[in-house]
């Protein structure tokens, strides 16, 4: 017996592959996944990456055909190329310091810095972590600051959803700027 | 260096502000950018308009809607935003005064 075809579902789209076809996606979209890391839209651009990828390949199917296969894939993929980020010119440092509610686990400081660095947010949250038990418990202050301090992203509008945590920050953190006099960012 | 070389940069560059001006002139989905460009020195590809059209939504220049279709699931409409028609205005202007700029100098 042998597995003739995979499922898959794309953004919106079900499509069935063969498993060359299946695989071949599959490392497509993991280097997408790759170029997009730490970009606050990396999901929502996938979205849009794995529909265009089903709009070509139905385009492409032979009429009567169910299965794509890497002679519908691979010129679908040509077509849509590879994934270009803009304006990524080395060293260019044009990305603003800014909170980033969706996905937040707090308030978004960490995912905002990692984007301002260009660092991997899972290891920037495990440092604050590691340095908020070092500075017992001192790195709850600087957060505080950062919290209030740095602007928020604007929300995309249909990005994740922000979670309750975040939510809750955001709307204490307009209170206080409120309160204050500061313009919210 | 060729002067194909040179002239890439200035390409890249370019787009936002040609994506911007087709966003600019009626709604468009995206399918209809990349058909619009194709015929240009600025033909590109989805992987390369998603991530920046993602960018401009970020800095509040486009936005989009859902529209329904009639074959396949709904599009992503994209139109500027106030701060969107402001900027490319500017830009407009900008890229007039820079081709006067180079037209006139050296004569």
């Amino acid at each position: 017996m042998q597995r003739i075809s995979v499922t898959a579902t794309l953004n919106r789209s079900t499509l069935q592959f063969d498993e060359a076809a299946f695989q071949r996606l599959e490392q497509y979209l993991a280097d997408a996944k790759r170029t997009l890391e730490g970009n606050p839209d990396q999901a929502e651009i996938l979205g849009d990456l794995e529909q265009a990828v089903a709009d070509q390949c139905t385009r492409r199917l032979a009429p009567g055909a169910s299965v794509v296969t890497l002679a519908e894939l691979q010129p679908a993929l040509d077509e849509i190329g590879t994934v270009q980020v803009p304006g990524s010119t080395p060293g260019a440092m044009t990305r603003p310091l800014q909170q980033i509610s969706e996905g937040a686990v707090i308030s978004g400081v960490c995912q905002g810095l990692a984007r301002y660095f260009g660092l991997n947010v899972t290891l920037l949250r495990i440092a604050a972590v590691l340095l908020l038990l070092a500075t017992g418990g001192g790195m709850i202050l600087v957060y505080l600051a950062l919290m209030l301090l740095m602007p928020y992203a604007p929300l995309a509008r249909a990005g994740k959803p922000v979670r309750k945590i975040p939510a809750r920050c955001r709307s204490f953190v307009e209170f206080v700027r409120a309160k204050l006099g500061v313009a919210a960012a | 260096m060729t002067a194909e070389a040179k002239l890439a940069p200035i390409r890249k560059g370019l787009l936002e502000f040609l994506v911007l001006k087709i966003v600019g002139a009626r709604s468009v989905y995206v399918p209809d950018i990349l058909r619009r460009l194709a015929d240009t020195e600025f033909a590109t590809q989805e992987g390369t308009l998603y991530p920046l059209l993602s960018k401009l939504r970020r800095e509040d220049l486009v936005l989009y809607e859902w529209q329904e279709s009639d074959a396949g699931p709904p599009r992503k409409y994209y139109r500027l935003t106030d701060a969107g028609k402001a900027q490319l205005a500017a830009l407009d202007e900008y890229w007039n005064l820079i081709n006067r700029t180079i037209a006139d100098i050296g004569t």
